[in-house]
């Protein structure tokens, strides 16, 4: 933490703002991390004990929530009878596919774009951008009759190419303005000393790297955590994580251990990926337009 | 860089602009590969005349992509929302899709819902939010804390709905009987009546995305002139006021960037509601991607689906818009 000089005045009213402000914050703690705690916790319970609860207002009674034998019989069921293994696998290949895709095609255009200036060309920019912001059931709409026609429903580049929907146009919009603040000098000089455009614009491309590292784990975290698009246009030969977890949902028996079984098996890798990134998150789930 | 100006440095007054020099036109390519009367050539290694080609060669993958997944869908939209849609069936309708539309009570009712249901999470997350983030700036645990706030937002909203779901669930769910204990409830369960399932959705989307709200804030708190903060200390303001005329207008702009943010995702994201309630009980959460994501997908009235889609297309467009012009004011930068 960087030390800096604070004039600071204690006084009655600030220090009571301080400790309601601790408390708030120890709530909000608590608020944040409770679900998924009972989530994780649920997900190593036997179903009987996971329905455990104390009497309404007998507060001493949540000790029940730990009382319980741990058992891993629900990740077990997911990979050995449910077939969670493909989906995983699924998820991978589309969300890996689709930012691997997004970030390639969405950088070289991106870098372009910051290269040159045309008629058009904040139409075309608020084009890529509007594509983005599209509520998605409504680009499914016609969306899914195209893929329909081109037998693209239920296959796993079906999917990626949904996904690239809003990955492509997020990829060109980050990395554009990351491309803005590598000064165009660089390239000259490489090209004065004989290098081609094309070899100016790999030797510049070490100065995004990391920028283009961490887009590409949010395109596969926007992918990863769709559901919509899993659904509808990955449904039947294409299941992702999330479409598979809703499916747990039947109507007579809602088999609740093996869901958040699979939604630990979905949030974990996400949460340690978004750890990881930590430094580009806002400016990522910002759009650009918030840096930290 | 069509208008660069060479400016003097002096300060520039409030409202009167800097004192210019000289102003340096744009010239356009064209002019400058006539062949020129000039003694010092173009360097045409750097510039050669086709190097626009070049450029428009690296855009073009991403942008025919583009306009496969996102052009061509648009007017198939269009095309879809003028026909009767079935399953080898087109028939043209006369408008029958949009003229449909103004007597569809869950079609308006849909536009109410999904407005009081963005006005709802926005004002909590916006009030919880800034509060978190002003208790929470300069604090010893400030780190850790963040990284904690973070976990909600890499869920599946999907996952997240479940184990909602699971948490309301008025036989087993502990925040059903939490509720029940404070006496805020029932036995029965809060999406199971129309009075409080819109409170219990909103409360899952205020859960998952009040800490990207913080966030924001907290970047935004960081450049919140210290300076002017300790001169108004000094002149006796209170604290209160301090945050109330320095600040809080400071933050006015990263503010508005995440308003129109979350706005536009409670249009594109509707994932947990889908989970929770359905649209349910009655029609009291169904919000209009929900209604449309039935019409569409549930009934395959696909016609009549993209006619929804168009105009819910049309409006999220429109505050695109909008958020751009935001975007391009919160960032002076020229690009």
């Amino acid at each position: 933490m960087a030390s800096r000089e604070v004039i600071e005045y204690e006084t009655g009213v600030s220090k009571a703002f301080n400790v309601f402000a601790a408390v708030f914050i120890a709530f909000y703690v608590v608020w944040t991390v409770l679900p998924i705690f009972i989530m994780f916790m649920s997900s190593f319970k036997d179903l009987l004990e996971a329905f455990k609860l104390p009497e309404v207002g007998d507060w001493a009674g949540v000790k029940v929530f730990f009382e319980f034998t741990p058992t891993t019989k629900h990740y077990y069921e997911l990979f050995a009878n449910l077939g969670f293994s493909t989906y995983l696998f699924n998820s991978l290949v589309a969300a890996g596919g689709s930012a691997v895709v997004s970030v390639v095609l969405g950088s070289m255009c991106a870098y372009s774009l910051s290269r040159i200036d045309f008629r058009g060309k904040k139409d075309l920019f608020f084009w890529i951008i509007s594509t983005r912001m599209a509520p998605v059931v409504a680009v499914m709409v016609p969306l899914y009759w195209i893929f329909r026609e081109l037998e693209l429903v239920g296959t796993l580049p079906g999917l990626i190419l949904a996904y690239t929907t809003f990955n492509l146009p997020f990829a060109i919009w980050i990395l554009k303005g990351f491309f803005d603040n590598v000064p165009y000098a660089i390239e000259e000089a490489q090209m004065v000393d004989g290098a081609t455009r094309l070899q100016a614009f790999r030797a510049i491309l070490p100065l995004v790297a990391p920028g283009i590292g961490a887009f590409v784990v949010l395109c596969i975290l926007f992918a990863w955590n769709d559901y919509l698009f899993a659904a509808i246009i990955g449904s039947g030969g294409a299941k992702t994580l999330p479409a598979a977890t809703r499916e747990l949902v039947q109507p007579q028996n809602i088999q609740w251990g093996q869901i958040m079984a699979a939604g630990v098996v979905t949030t974990l890798p996400m949460m340690f990926l978004g750890l990881v990134i930590r430094k580009y998150l806002v400016t990522g789930l910002t759009m650009g337009a918030v840096k930290e | 860089m069509t208008n660069a100006s060479i400016t003097l440095a002096v300060p520039s007054q409030k409202g009167r602009p800097a004192l210019e020099l000289f102003r340096v036109r744009h010239i356009p390519d064209s002019v400058e590969s006539r062949p020129s009367s000039a003694v010092v050539a173009e360097p045409t290694s750097i510039n050669p005349p086709g190097s626009k080609r070049y450029y428009f060669l690296l855009m073009a993958p991403a942008i025919l992509v583009l306009a496969f997944i996102s052009i061509y869908p648009f007017f198939w939209m269009i095309y879809m929302s003028l026909h009767d849609v079935d399953i080898g069936k087109v028939e043209w309708n006369n408008f029958a899709n949009y003229l449909k539309l103004p007597s569809d009570t869950r079609f308006i009712m849909g536009w109410a819902l999904l407005v009081q249901y963005s006005a709802m999470c926005l004002f909590l997350q916006i009030v919880i939010g800034v509060f978190l983030a002003v208790a929470l700036n300069g604090s010893r645990f400030e780190k850790v804390l963040v990284t904690t706030l973070l976990m909600p937002m890499m869920m599946a909203p999907l996952v997240a709905g479940m184990v909602w779901y699971f948490l309301y669930n008025g036989t087993f769910g502990w925040y059903h009987w939490l509720l029940q204990s404070l006496g805020i409830l029932g036995p029965k369960s809060i999406l199971a009546s129309a009075n409080t399932a819109m409170i219990g959705i909103v409360l899952v989307d205020v859960w998952q995305w009040t800490p990207l709200i913080t966030l924001i804030t907290l970047a935004g708190l960081k450049r919140v002139p210290q300076d002017q903060l300790e001169a108004n200390m000094v002149d006796g303001a209170s604290p209160v006021r301090n945050f109330m005329s320095v600040t809080l207008p400071n933050l006015y702009p990263v503010l508005l960037i995440a308003i129109m943010l979350r706005f536009m995702d409670n249009f594109r994201f509707t994932d947990s509601i889908l989970v929770l309630t359905g649209g349910g009980p009655g029609n009291a959460t169904k919000i209009l991607p929900v209604y449309l994501f039935e019409v569409s997908f549930k009934f395959f009235k696909l016609g009549r689906g993209a006619a929804i889609a168009f105009i819910l297309l049309i409006v999220t467009i429109i505050l695109g818009m909008l958020l751009v012009r935001v975007f391009e004011r919160g960032q002076p930068k020229k690009g």
